[in-house]
């Protein structure tokens, strides 16, 4: 299922991590070229979160190997210019306001004045942050807050970008918003990895893995994963039924 | 563009510094934290933790009865430093001590006058209570003092004193009034910066762990000198602050002199800073969360700069294990350097080991907290 080394745009080969008795990754394996939006879907402690930082780079595996760009990026520091990154917790500064949690991380990529100045404009106007750019993070509503969130991931342009359950706690048109958003910047060639509990979610995506106990049991386009199903013997398939088979064992 | 390495450094750590300025301005605590309590605790210390003995009490026991012993208590009595609680048999003088009634007694022996008047060495008694040992001494180096001034004055120039009798008493040498504020002011100002430096940053590095932002951080192209840097910066300038401001405290309510050069006592405070922000950035990285790095914080800054330093106990009375100890102690090296130029005008010359163990700490704990500062989550 994994391509070569460099073909792919985030490349996650048997990803195995402990956390005492814990398993949180058992031998995760993905992979997600340019302009493509992946769905890592599964249930609280499926190892959606502990994936997403491991290609982020920002833990150590017992086993397996993560690529962003064919480089490590728990070694490689310039894997971070080129990776965006959107936790699934606060991760932003709450007493900054929205313009200055903004300079902040632009500041970090050392973006030009006004490449800043271009890029912060264009992404408040899409996220429709502009007029809210002097409130305090702490003070946004809950989707408000994930498009800032998304905004600061994405002033440096990076060519892959990490989300980890960008729609939780989201109010629906707000979502909405965000996977337009998404799928703007994918058709302009970003690699997305995506994690979310919501299984109506995956159809958004060109391929969802569901995880299961820190492994993959189903991968490919949505639409064929529900064919297969339906083929099956499924009638009306959705995937919150093809996930419940999965795990029973049942799926295709 | 910014192109080099250095240039987008710089542009990162200058980042990080103008975010922790808006923290701090958006949070009045930590300014109070940096400058109010200082000031608060100056006071505290300065006229609360006083050492001075003024109006100690004091026994006599005047077995003399002549004029020369009438004298002599009236003398002391009029210097303000003691006020005669009583007057008792030498037998009786015990209970006094044990209600804490007196803190000192004057045995005058039979003789006294007859001696002095044939121009021999006369004797008193000193009796002090050394439960208190900071008392005990003040109460008898100005009693000795004033007994031996008096006893001078009554013996009138004798024959075996050609000049004026030389008394070499170096405790008097640099604070002749003896005033408790011009030594604790250095110490305070040691202490006072050592525990607030180290909170500050202690604070600091915890609260992006504790706010979530340290995954969004280390997610970026920042790194972690960077980070330690840019945290530093703005604590180093509050901290600076702080130091001028408890001297100038210290010069405006307790008249502690700076008879040394400014620029010395910046590059002091300046080096002593950044050994201790260090150390708070240590025990904000080995910790991960607030409560644990200012409990840390607080007793690791806290308990040397009191014990160790020489603020209170002075180095040379340490036991050998406890004054090795202390070598490793910036706060000794700044209460020393302190003294040295508040209080006698030291230079560059005498000061420079003083500098140069505060440098040595600050580039070993910042080099540890950078080192153990991993860019991992879990």
């Amino acid at each position: 299922m994994a391509g070569a080394a460099g073909e792919r745009a985030v490349e996650a080969h048997g990803l195995v991590r402990r956390f005492g008795p814990v398993t949180a990754l058992a031998g995760l394996t993905f992979g997600v070229g340019a302009g493509e939006l992946y769905g890592l879907v599964g249930p609280d402690g499926a190892g959606k979160t502990t994936a997403i930082r491991a290609l982020a780079g920002l833990i150590d595996l017992d086993a397996g190997a993560a690529r962003i760009l064919g480089l490590d990026p728990a070694r490689d520091g310039r894997v971070r210019e080129r990776l965006g990154l959107m936790p699934q917790q606060y991760s932003l500064y709450r007493d900054l306001t929205v313009g200055e949690n903004l300079r902040f991380f632009g500041r970090l990529s050392v973006l030009p004045r006004a490449v800043f100045r271009e890029r912060s404009e264009r992404l408040l106007a899409i996220t429709r942050l502009a007029p809210f750019v002097d409130r305090r993070a702490d003070q946004l509503s809950g989707g408000m807050y994930k498009k800032l969130a998304l905004a600061c991931a994405l002033l440096h342009q990076p060519e892959v970008l990490l989300l980890d359950e960008p729609t939780n706690g989201v109010d629906p048109v707000s979502r909405r918003e965000l996977w337009e958003l998404l799928h703007e910047f994918v058709a302009a060639g970003m690699a997305v990895v995506l994690s979310t509990p919501y299984m109506d979610e995956a159809e958004r995506c060109h391929r969802v893995g569901l995880a299961h106990r820190g492994r993959l049991l189903l991968e490919g386009p949505p639409a064929a994963l529900l064919a297969d199903f339906e083929r099956a013997g499924h009638p009306a398939p959705t995937f919150e039924a093809l996930f419940v088979a999965a795990i029973e064992g049942a799926a295709p | 563009m910014i192109a080099s390495r250095l240039g987008r450094s710089l542009v990162r750590i200058g980042a990080m510094a103008a975010k922790e300025t808006l923290h701090v301005r958006r949070d009045p605590r930590t300014l109070a934290l940096a400058l109010a309590m200082p000031v608060a605790m100056l006071f505290l210390f300065g006229y609360g933790v006083s050492t001075d003995v003024d109006h100690a009490p004091l026994a006599v026991s005047d077995l003399d009865a002549s004029d020369a012993s009438r004298a002599l208590v009236r003398a002391i009595a009029g210097s303000g430093e003691f006020d005669v609680v009583a007057r008792r048999a030498p037998g009786e003088l015990e209970p006094l001590f044990r209600q804490g009634s007196a803190v000192a007694a004057l045995v005058v022996r039979h003789g006294f006058g007859d001696e002095l008047r044939r121009g021999r060495q006369a004797e008193v008694q000193l009796v002090v209570d050394g439960a208190d040992a900071l008392v005990a001494n003040q109460v008898l180096a100005k009693l000795d003092a004033i007994v031996r001034a008096e006893s001078r004055r009554l013996a009138g120039p004798g024959p075996d004193r050609a000049g004026p009798p030389i008394e070499v008493r170096l405790w008097t040498r640099y604070n002749p009034d003896g005033k408790s504020a011009y030594y604790m002011v250095p110490g305070i100002s040691a202490f006072l910066l050592a525990i607030t430096a180290v909170m500050l940053t202690a604070l600091a590095i915890a609260g992006e762990w504790e706010r979530g932002s340290m995954e969004q951080l280390f997610a970026s192209p920042v790194g972690r000198l960077e980070i330690v840097l840019g945290k530093l910066l703005p604590y180093l300038v509050l901290g600076l602050l702080e130091l001028e401001l408890v001297l100038a405290v210290g010069a405006v309510a307790f008249d502690v002199p700076v008879l040394g050069s400014g620029l010395l006592v910046f590059a002091l405070g300046f080096l002593f800073l950044l050994g201790m922000l260090g150390q708070g950035l240590l025990i904000s990285v080995l910790a991960r969360n607030q409560l644990v790095a200012t409990q840390a914080g607080a007793l690791s800054a806290m308990l040397p700069a009191i014990i160790l330093s020489g603020m209170i106990v002075p180095v040379e009375n340490m036991p050998p294990p406890l004054r090795l100890l202390s070598r490793l102690i910036p706060s000794r090296y700044l209460v020393h350097g302190l003294r040295g130029l508040l209080l006698k005008g030291n230079g560059l010359a005498v000061l420079w080991p003083d500098l140069l163990a505060e440098a040595l700490f600050a580039l070993v704990v910042i080099g540890l907290a950078t080192a153990r500062f991993e860019r991992r989550i879990a």
